[in-house]
């Protein structure tokens, strides 16, 4: 860089050493880590979708995939990632709605009824829907 | 004054982060898990019902749904994350991330058109 260009002085916060090993910052990374595990997931359904174009026998292979038991520890572990981003989303709503006359508590477990509710009608509609 | 595209990508972040809250953990319980052991008959998952599901207007809806605000929601997490751990350029890296998501977005939506109606 030359002695005259202007150089960008962005303030960078430092953090404390100690701040690693905070409960908040652990709690706070585990729920950033989810994210890696809501990609993947998206990327087993996008790969299931492209095997699908390809016609009936693609399809059952992808199919046939899922059952490896390291598809299987996979998706293990992308399930309780996922639980956690369902408990962990409405734990945090309430601070991002800053001037709600509701009990923060009371978002929570509306979130979290909301979210038990969809979960049985999905399965409900997979498991008796199809008709066929 | 350029605009931010801040409020766009923040929507779809929260889009992805509510649409995973609600139904993230069923489905992959159905087919990640429930399918795959045999806990539920393998018919749920076959061909025939899943391919009826994707040519359908609605199935398409949801797969696209699912798929595309899924990854807009990871990628704007972990963008963020890294950020915290000092990874220079956030604007770069956040547009780079999003736009892999936006991709894979069109992917799909080729995908689900080519599959037909």
């Amino acid at each position: 860089m030359g002695r005259h260009q202007a150089v960008a002085k962005t303030y960078r916060r430092t953090q404390p050493v100690d701040w690693g090993r905070s409960v908040h910052r652990r709690r706070y990374m585990r729920r950033e880590l989810t994210s890696v595990f809501l990609i993947a997931y998206a990327l087993v359904l996008l790969f299931g979708l492209w095997r699908l174009s390809q016609g009936e026998a693609a399809f059952e292979a992808w199919r046939a995939s899922l059952s490896h038991p390291l598809a299987l520890l996979g998706h293990a572990a992308i399930f309780i990632a996922a639980l956690y981003q369902t408990i962990s989303w409405f734990q945090v709503m309430p601070r991002t709605l800053p001037d709600s006359q509701v009990k923060p508590a009371s978002i929570m477990r509306a979130g979290w009824t909301a979210a038990a509710g969809v979960s049985v009608l999905v399965l409900a509609l997979v498991v008796l829907g199809g008709g066929k | 004054m350029k605009r931010s595209n801040e409020p766009i990508i923040w929507l779809l972040f929260g889009a992805g982060g509510m649409l995973s809250a609600l139904v993230g953990p069923v489905l992959v319980l159905i087919t990640g898990l429930l399918v795959p052991l045999g806990l539920l008959s393998k018919d749920v998952m076959s061909y025939q019902r899943v391919l009826a599901f994707a040519q359908n207007p609605l199935g398409k809806l949801a797969l696209l749904a699912v798929i595309s605000l899924f990854l807009f929601h990871g990628v704007h997490r972990f963008v963020t994350t890294l950020n915290d751990y000092g990874v220079r350029g956030g604007h770069t890296t956040m547009a780079v991330f999003v736009g892999i998501a936006a991709l894979l977005s069109l992917v799909t939506a080729g995908l689900l058109l080519g599959i037909g109606f």
